[in-house]
């Protein structure tokens, strides 16, 4: 359709539309998704790590990471809304599986810190879909609830992981890491 | 210090009253990888109770510094775990699956 005006300047161009809000059977499937990286790494270190803290570390990752799915899922069975899968949450699940693939490559104090570094980055990296995606598009009040209440969960995993980290980067096994 | 005289009066007040304390029960909320409230201030005989809120499991166990040791093992989301104050002192604790996590009992 050609409009005509004198002295009309060409139309800008329409602006980059913003990624569509997420529905909340995309937010349940995405973090779905993300809790069984988690899982699925924490259960490849338990498998190959013989440093004890980083073996702790991933045991809380398993535990914590299934009550947090059984949680979400629990609630969305409760809402009846059931998780559908995005190019997100494949995309997540498909980049674990690729990590995991390199991890299991790898061996003694380089499999440890090459899993300490990717938990760091892994749960930066869900911290910020929360925040930024997940809590500002969850339309159900209960579901943005549940997933305020598990930030600080993710946050206390990031925070440990860093700590295992500096450890491991400290050459020692330091058991007393600083903690804030 | 005007206050002084007052102060010196309350001082002898636990002498002369001679009232029982009785026992009371605390409740200590565990949820957002917190210990809420994270210090608390009870007296012996009291009882603490914390309560998971959270999703996952947590513990509550006395840290090296504390003058009494406890260790509540996993508390599961849902769960309780109360502990009576028996001795006078600072107990700090932790959970120890999250070390992030620290909490203060002071017993009077």
């Amino acid at each position: 359709m050609t409009e005509s005006g004198a002295g009309s300047a060409a139309p800008a161009p329409e602006p980059e539309p913003a990624a569509a809000a997420l529905n909340d059977a995309q937010i349940a499937a995405i973090v779905v998704a993300a809790n069984q990286v988690d899982i699925d790494n924490g259960k490849l270190a338990l498998e190959k790590s013989k440093n004890p803290e980083v073996k702790k570390f991933a045991e809380r990752m398993v535990t914590d990471h299934t009550a947090v799915n059984k949680s979400a899922v629990d609630l969305v069975t409760k809402l009846k809304v059931t998780p559908e899968e995005t190019d997100a949450s494949k995309s997540l699940t498909s980049g674990g599986a690729d990590k995991r693939a390199e991890l299991e490559k790898l061996d003694g104090d380089a499999f440890d810190r090459a899993y300490v570094d990717n938990e760091v980055a892994y749960h930066e990296a869900v911290i910020g879909v929360l925040k930024t995606q997940l809590i500002p598009s969850a339309s159900n009040q209960e579901l943005k609830d549940a997933l305020v209440g598990v930030q600080p969960a993710f946050d206390a995993h990031l925070q440990h992981a860093k700590a295992i980290q500096a450890s491991l980067a400290g050459g020692g096994s330091d058991a007393h890491a600083q903690h804030k | 210090m005007r206050s002084l005289p007052l102060l010196f009066a309350l001082a002898l007040v636990p002498l002369g009253c001679g009232a029982k304390h009785e026992p009371q029960t605390h409740q200590v909320e565990i949820r957002g990888m917190q210990f809420v409230p994270a210090e608390l201030t009870v007296s012996k005989g009291d009882t603490v109770v914390w309560t998971n809120k959270d999703v996952m499991p947590h513990t509550v166990t006395s840290e090296a510094t504390s003058s009494v040791k406890f260790d509540s093992k996993s508390i599961d989301a849902k769960q309780q775990w109360s502990y009576t104050a028996t001795t006078a002192g600072e107990l700090a604790y932790v959970c120890t699956f999250h070390p992030t996590m620290h909490g203060k009992l002071v017993v009077r």
